[in-house]
Formats: structure tokens, C-alpha cells, sequence
């Protein structure tokens, strides 16, 4: 069963069942160990991906529904120098604790943002709300995702001007 | 700190000319340790290591799984060795009796130890290798070492030449350590008690911080295991004919703990393993439903008034003499850890070696884990610790070391072993199940008196199979059974006294002239172990409960009725004081919210908080929390913030859905959708407050969770006039 998906920009093929999660390709098969597993069943989040630019739980989607589709992982978002705004405002605001939910926070605020450059705290909440922190790292969470959409908007204001 | 005197440093030239230098707690050393594959050999490993290249090694003894040791301690070393903390590379420490935690002779991370037992010789450690890399730069440069200032990893000339650490080490290396170096002051600390980042945030925030599930290895197969759904059966018999017709799979087998499958890959293995057929012998099994642990515990407490544990005045003549006995019992349920990185571990066995690599709090425990279940004694086990995606206390078990050893002795391939999250949910060693009886005696307005019956499981008593040898690591593993029970009251492992079940209630600290504190030891046959804040987290529901059911008989303000009776104890009073004050106590709170206030102290640490809660669409809704912290000087106010409230988030979570129950001895719980944790949508605004002190640092780690607990349900019960003394809290109205 050789399958090609594309995989922070890469193309790739690989002889796999159809039915593996996405999860276990991206980390076994293509050695990207970013993404996280915590629950195997859809309701942590940790193992939060893009698909199309859109979040999946790689754990809950199978290989195949990501065929001929372009994956994006917490690595294809790190730029090759230095760190992508959301992941520097993490670093600022030392949200990690023992940082094995973050892969997935920042996949999903990063989807967030795509969609919606400032939003407000309600909407931050809701949009987090599908990811979980054992440690309560939460309020961290919160504060950055917002320093990166005040800076966006300073961004704006300025360019406006 | 009686510790320093037992310290001791030693130098040395490793290979490369580096300075060394290894601090040792115990000074009793003699086995070796620290295994180095490129010359096959076992060599003495450092604390602290400044290369030629000047590159900075520091040796972390205790582990990260959250609660910041990698900064913390890194920041220790920092402030005297006179470095950039950034600039130092913390590595994990192997197994050696050097990063043993002088307080249990184990080495375990765990009690929220690591500051207090680190603060003086790590900082001692850094002083005494700046000191000798300044008589080195005064050597080369032929001036008097006092002449000399540091800054950030250099040596400076007065006349403004200056070398690096790294030039100056070879030449350090040969001199001598200092006996006694003296430590700064304080007012000239640049990285101590300043708000800085986490050394970690950067590889947490992209991914490339490797956690035991991340580890991999040439040629590695999965493993997963299918254990008995209840605790104590054994595997009568198995049939694998289909799970072997599975493609990938490699082996599948019997081990101790159940059948194992091996594939080439982790969706394989799992695939296969849902083909096991397994019949379970089940007649030594645990057969508890519902009830039926609360109702042992009560026909226990009946039977057994339980051990004396603290005793002054007499109880019994307060309650001939009282106005008024208040009694009351509180029913707390056992708890899962549910730390986000499932346990897992990863081994290889080669060369009449087993090398381990695994998210424990226990390295030292991991290799008596491997000795037990295979023919390999501890000194041919290497443990490699990564970081934990979480800890809690659940990782001082391993229960998966001894799996993941099992497979890789017989499977002779590197092997990584995940458990599943319902795995990890089902065979979990669980905060226990308590019960609490109180009894209070109320005369002219006050309190006279105090009887707390704890009844309830002791942990050591499921621990010491492995902790025992882990002493004694000489030991032939035959005895480590005896060593479990006979080590135990030879020298006392965690403490001279288990006092797990206890802690928290014997130290009630408010000013009552009777006291009465017992503990009814009985077990229901549930496997149980250390929980974030382990004894503290059910005495604290139990003791500040009870504290507000008084206040209420009495008809008193909860706060001023705690206030009074702690007067004599000037921390206690001082964060109660504060956590009022910022939350505006007595200002009535908004419609439909009500506030509840618990104070207790746990691992040296004072915490106080208030809760405002109310009850929104039949759900239980926290609006705020205000702590105020007592942990004696602060490393990192950052860590120590984010550690408070991260407690307070656990202690919520316990409070508002925290309940594993068992249906005919199997737990009925699996997942996040039936043990859930707090979500983003419930996170209530959380303020932190932190004493200013100069006493040695606390823990952090878990004293903000145990009395959360009680100041909500305190808050509840001030809103609705119900007391709820059972746990899980419910939305009553
Ligand atoms: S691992 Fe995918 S949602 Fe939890
Ligand atoms: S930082 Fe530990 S689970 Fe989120």
C-alpha cells in the first residue's frame, strides 16, 4: 500500500496500512518526534497537526486520509533560523512546564492565528479549549498567544499609517 | 543545613584536561558508576565540567518533569560559578551514589526536595570552581588572586586583560578545591530571585526536547503488553495463533506482569495485541465494586481506633466537659497521576548489559526493576533519563522498566514499550482512597479540642520491594524481597517513618489545647502510590474542612476564626493575612458567587488560598483563586509561580472530577472523557502571591495543591449551605 503525502513540504511515499494514524508515520516513519502522543483517542490534543492548514489529532486520522495531502508539524513551522512568533513568544513567556502538551498548543494557536490575527481572550479560550495541560500551564498560554496578536495588530497600526 | 558538612568535593583532570569536579553528598563512594560506551568502561561522572572549549556541563541529579530543576539548579551553579545560567549545558545524571538526594539515600526526585537539599552544595560546588579558576588566571598573570574579579564565564585582570573559563581550566583542574569557599551575599546575586525564562522553554517549544517516548534507537522494536484487567490475576493461559499471523509481529510472550507482543512497529503491535486471547487465573484478584472500599475503611475505623500518632492534653476530658462534640467524616476517592507523556520505556540488551532509557523520577530504582526480572545484577544496568512529560510521583514506580526489561532480555533488540492511555489510566498506582473521622469539642465559643482518626493505606508498604535494594545495591537479589521488609526497619527508606498516610494531619497547627491524632492502617488491595503532595492532599481536605465546619457551629467569620487560632505561628498568619487581603475578603462578593479560604502547610512550604465559585448552568464554576506562598528564599519567582498554580490546576482537577472506581476489581475509568482534566474553558483567574524571605527554599512543586480542595468546597458550602464531604465536589444548589 504505498501512499504520498507531503510532509512539511516534502513529498513523501511509503509502503504502510491505510489504517495507521497519522500520529505514528509522522513519528516512527518520518522520524519527526515534535508531535506528541497523549491520549490515542482525539481528546488531548498533543498530537495536533496541520492538515491542509487546517488542525487534525494525527492520532484519530488514519495515514490514508492524509494521502496526497500537505502535513504540518510543530518542526515544519520552526524556521531555519531562529523561531516562529508564537514559539518565541512561548520562550518570553516560559510557558512550558514539563512542555509535553506544547507541540500541540502551539500547532493549534498557530491555526488560530492563520485565521484570526487578533483575537480576544474568548476566543483564544475556545479556540485552546480541545488541548490539555496536565502541568496548568494555561494562563501562560493565554498571555502569549495574545502578545503575538498585539504585536500583529501594532504591525498593522503601523501599516496603516 | 547540616549537609554541607558532610560534603565534599574532588577534582580531577578528566582525559580532555577539562576541570572536574564531583560533589559528593554521602562520601561514601567506592562503586562505580557511569557507563561510557566509546571506551566500554564505568567511570566516575561529574557535577560540573568546564572543557578547554570552554563549554559547561552541569550534571542535573534531580530530574525535569515540569517543576523547573533544570533551571533552578542550573541557576545554583550559575550565580557562583559567575555564568550566564543560558550558558550552561544541564545534562541528565546516570545512576551514582554522588546524585543520590541526601534525604532518602535513593536517587529520586520527589517531595518537593530538590531546592532545599541542592541550595547550599550546589552553590558551594560553583563557588569552589570559581574559586580555583581565579587562582589559576592569578597564576598565569603572576598577581594576587583578590585582585581578580569574574564576569559571565571570565576571569578579568585589574589592568582589563581577562581569560575565559575554558582557557583556565587544565591549569584549575591541578589545583585544589577550596575546604569552605564562602558564598555572596545576597544583595550581590545577579541570576538568583531575578524573573528570567526557562533554560528548557526553547527545546519545549519546538519540539526538539527529547521526552522517553522520543527515544530511538538502530533497529528498535515496539512492545506492548496486555495486563490483567484486575490487579493481583495471573495469565492461566493464552492463545496468540492470530496475534502471530498479524504482519510485523515479531514475538509475543509471557512476562511477570502479562503476555507481550513485539512488532516492527507500535500500530502493529497494537493491531496484534487486540487479537490476544488471554485467560486470566483470577483467584487472587482484587474483587472491590462501588463502595466497597469506603465501606472497609469504616468497618476498619470502627474495629480499630488506630496507632497514637500526636497526643496533648486529653481529648477525652474535653469531651466530658464540652458544650458541644461536632463530628464529622470525609470520604476521598483514589486518583490517577495522568501525566500527558503515557509511561514508557525503551531498552537494549547487549553484551551482558542492559542499558535503559526512560522518563523516570527514579533512576536508582530503575536498574533494581531490570535486576529483579532478569539474570543481569544492578551494576550491568544503565539508566539514561530524559526528560518527563510529567511526573507527579507516578514515575518513583517501575512497573515499566520492569516490562520494557523483560521483553528486551529475551527480545535481544532495542525496544521501546507505550502504553496506551487507558493503560496507563487502568495500571496506574493510585493516590489512595482515605476516610477521615473528625471530632471536635466546643466550649464557651472556642475550640478544646481535636481528634483526627486517618484511615487509610501507608505507600512504603507497596514501595519497598524496590527501594529496599536500592540501598543495599551489594545485595544478592535473592534477598531483595527480605531487603523490602527487613530494610525498611533496619535504616528506614524514605523516612525513619512512613508517614504518607498521616502528614498534614499531624501537624495540625492551629492552637487547641486537645489533641487527638490517630491512623487506622488498613489496605483495601489497591496498588497506591506518591501524588503530588502525596498524605498533604487528603489531610488538607479533611483538616480545612473541618476548620470551616467549626467556624460555622461557632458562628464565625472562616477567616478570623482561622486568624485567632494561628496567631503563635507567625508564617502560617502572615500568607492567611494576605490571601484575604487579595481577595478582598471582606467585601461581599458579586451575586450567586461565595468565597471559602483554607490555609496549610506542606513540605515546608505555607500556601493560604481563596476561591470564589459559584454554580453556572448545574456546573460548579471557579472564578478566581488568590494564594499567598511562604518557600523561604526564591530561586526563580517565575518557576515558583508557574509551580503554584499548576498545583492549584491539579488540585481543581482532583476536586472537581478526580475519581478512578473499580467494578469487580477492574477500574471503570479509561480516558480523558471519564477521568478528565481541567480544560482552558475552566481555568479560573489565578493570583500569586510570594512572601519576601531569607529562610532556605521550600519545594514549590506541590504545596499549592492541597488546599484549593477545601477553600472550594468551602466556597460552596458558604454558597449554598450544603457540605459536601465527599470527593468529587457536585453542583448542588
Ligand atoms: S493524542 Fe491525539 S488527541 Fe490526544
Ligand atoms: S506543560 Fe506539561 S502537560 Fe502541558
Amino acid at each position: 500500500m504505498a501512499l504520498t503525502l507531503t510532509v512539511n513540504g516534502h513529498t513523501r511515499t511509503l509502503a504502510i496500512e491505510d489504517d495507521t494514524p497519522l500520529l505514528w508515520v509522522i513519528r516512527d516513519e518520518l522520524g519527526l518526534k515534535g508531535t506528541k502522543f497523549g491520549c490515542g483517542a482525539g481528546l488531548c490534543g498533543a498530537c495536533t497537526v496541520h492538515l491542509d492548514g487546517a488542525p487534525v489529532r494525527s492520532c484519530s486520522t488514519p495515514v490514508s486520509m492524509a494521502a496526497g495531502r500537505s502535513v504540518t508539524t510543530i518542526e515544519g513551522i520552526t524556521p531555519a533560523e531562529g523561531l516562529h512568533p508564537l514559539q518565541q513568544a512561548w520562550v518570553d513567556h516560559g510557558v512550558p512546564q514539563c512542555g509535553y502538551c506544547q507541540s500541540g498548543q502551539i500547532m493549534t494557536a498557530a491555526h488560530l492565528l492563520a485565521y484570526n490575527a487578533s483575537p480576544g481572550d474568548d476566543e483564544i479560550v475556545a479556540a485552546m479549549s480541545g488541548n490539555l495541560c496536565r502541568c496548568g500551564t494555561y494562563s501562560k498560554i493565554i498571555a502569549a498567544v495574545k502578545s503575538v496578536a498585539a504585536k500583529h495588530q501594532q504591525g498593522e497600526a503601523r501599516d496603516d499609517a | 543545613m547540616t549537609l554541607s558538612r558532610r560534603d565534599f568535593l574532588r577534582v580531577s583532570a578528566a582525559g580532555s584536561g577539562s576541570l572536574v569536579l564531583a560533589l559528593s553528598f554521602s562520601g561514601c563512594s567506592g562503586i562505580q558508576t557511569g557507563y561510557r560506551e566509546e571506551d566500554d568502561r564505568w567511570v566516575a561522572d561529574a557535577w560540573l565540567e568546564i572543557t578547554l572549549d570552554n563549554t559547561i556541563y552541569f550534571t542535573l541529579a534531580r530530574v525535569e518533569m515540569g517543576q523547573g530543576t533544570y533551571t533552578g539548579l542550573t541557576t545554583l551553579i550559575a550565580e557562583e560559578l559567575d555564568v550566564e545560567p543560558s550558558v550552561i549545558r544541564p545534562k541528565f545524571a546516570p545512576v551514582a551514589p554522588e546524585y543520590r538526594n541526601p534525604l532518602y539515600k535513593l536517587q529520586l526526585t520527589g517531595g518537593s526536595t530538590s531546592l532545599a537539599t541542592s541550595w547550599e552544595p550546589l552553590r558551594r560546588a560553583g563557588a569552589s570552581a570559581r574559586l580555583m579558576l581565579v587562582a589559576a588566571a592569578a597564576e598565569v598573570w603572576q598577581i594576587d588572586p583578590a585582585s581578580c574579579r569574574t564576569d559571565n564565564g571570565r576571569v578579568l585582570h585589574p589592568d582589563g586583560r581577562e581569560l575565559n573559563y575554558g582557557q583556565l581550566a587544565k591549569l584549575a583542574a591541578a589545583g585544589k578545591a577550596p575546604e569552605n569557599p564562602e558564598l555572596k551575599p545576597r544583595e550581590q546575586w545577579k541570576y538568583i530571585g531575578r524573573e528570567r525564562g526557562r533554560l528548557d522553554a526553547r527545546a519545549k517549544a519546538t519540539g526538539t526536547a527529547q521526552y522517553g517516548i522520543d527515544v530511538e534507537l538502530p533497529g528498535m522494536v515496539y512492545a506492548v503488553v496486555t495486563r490483567p484487567p484486575r490487579y493481583g490475576a495471573s495469565v492461566a493461559g493464552f492463545d496468540d495463533s492470530a496475534v502471530r499471523a498479524m504482519p510485523g509481529v515479531l514475538d509475543v510472550f509471557a512476562i511477570e506482569r502479562g503476555i507481550a507482543v513485539v512488532a516492527d512497529k507500535y500500530w502493529r503491535a497494537r493491531k496484534a495485541q487486540a487479537q490476544l486471547v488471554v485467560e486470566w487465573n483470577t483467584e487472587e484478584a482484587l474483587a472491590v465494586s462501588g463502595d466497597a472500599v469506603m465501606e472497609h475503611y469504616h468497618r476498619a475505623a470502627d474495629d480499630d481506633p488506630g496507632e497514637e500518632e500526636r497526643r496533648e492534653g486529653d481529648f477525652g476530658a474535653g469531651v466530658r466537659s464540652a458544650d458541644r462534640v461536632i463530628e464529622a467524616s470525609y470520604e476521598q476517592p483514589f486518583l490517577a497521576h495522568a501525566t500527558l507523556e503515557p509511561m514508557n520505556a525503551t531498552a537494549w540488551y547487549r553484551g551482558g548489559r542492559m542499558e535503559i532509557w526512560a522518563p523516570t523520577q527514579a533512576p536508582d530504582l530503575a536498574r533494581i526493576a531490570v535486576a529483579r526480572v532478569t539474570d543481569l545484577s544492578p551494576d550491568e544496568v544503565a539508566v539514561n533519563t530524559t526528560f518527563l512529560g510529567g511526573g507527579f510521583g507516578r514515575r518513583l514506580t517501575q512497573d515499566y522498566v520492569e516490562e520494557v526489561a523483560a521483553v528486551a532480555a529475551r527480545i535481544r533488540k532495542p525496544v521501546k514499550l507505550i502504553w496506551s492511555r487507558e493503560e496507563d489510566t487502568r495500571h496506574d498506582v493510585y493516590r489512595p482512597a482515605m476516610l477521615h473521622r473528625m471530632k471536635a469539642t466546643l466550649k464557651d465559643g472556642g475550640v478544646t479540642g481535636w481528634q483526627h482518626q486517618v484511615v487509610g493505606p501507608q505507600i512504603l508498604d507497596w514501595y519497598v520491594r524496590n527501594a529496599a535494594p536500592a540501598q543495599y545495591p551489594w545485595a544478592p537479589k535473592f534477598l531483595y524481597d527480605t531487603l523490602g521488609k527487613v530494610g525498611l526497619m533496619a535504616e528506614g527508606i524514605a523516612t525513619p517513618k512512613d508517614i504518607s498516610a498521616i502528614e498534614g494531619a499531624v501537624d495540625y497547627p492551629y492552637r487547641v489545647d486537645n489533641l487527638d491524632i490517630r491512623h487506622t492502617h488498613t489496605d483495601a488491595g489497591v496498588p497506591i502510590s506518591w501524588w503530588r503532595s502525596v498524605g498533604y492532599s487528603h489531610n488538607g481536605f479533611a483538616v480545612e474542612t473541618f476548620m470551616d465546619e467549626l467556624a460555622s457551629e461557632l458562628g464565625r467569620d472562616p477567616f478570623q476564626f482561622r486568624r485567632e487560632l494561628i496567631r503563635h505561628e507567625p508564617r502560617h498568619l502572615a500568607v492567611l493575612e494576605r490571601a484575604a487581603a487579595m481577595a478582598d475578603w471582606d467585601s461581599p462578593p458579586a451575586p450567586g458567587r461565595a468565597r471559602g479560604i483554607a490555609l496549610f502547610r506542606s513540605f515546608g512550604t505555607y500556601v493560604a488560598q481563596v476561591v470564589e465559585a459559584g454554580i453556572e448552568g448545574g456546573d460548579i464554576r471557579v472564578y478566581r483563586v488568590s494564594c499567598a506562598v511562604d518557600c523561604g528564599e526564591v530561586v526563580n519567582p517565575d518557576v515558583v509561580r508557574d509551580q503554584i498554580e499548576g498545583g492549584i490546576i491539579f488540585g481543581l482537577t482532583a476536586a472537581l472530577y478526580g475519581e478512578i472506581t473499580f467494578e469487580n476489581g477492574a477500574v471503570v475509568q479509561s480516558n480523558f472523557h471519564d477521568y478528565p482534566l481541567l480544560r482552558i474553558t475552566a481555568l479560573p483567574e489565578i493570583r500569586v502571591d510570594i512572601m519576601a524571605s531569607s529562610d532556605t527554599p521550600t519545594g514549590v512543586g506541590e504545596p499549592g495543591v492541597p488546599p484549593v480542595i477545601p477553600a472550594l468546597g468551602n466556597a460552596l458550602f458558604a454558597l449554598t449551605g450544603i457540605r459536601q464531604r465527599k470527593l468529587p465536589l457536585v453542583a448542588r444548589a
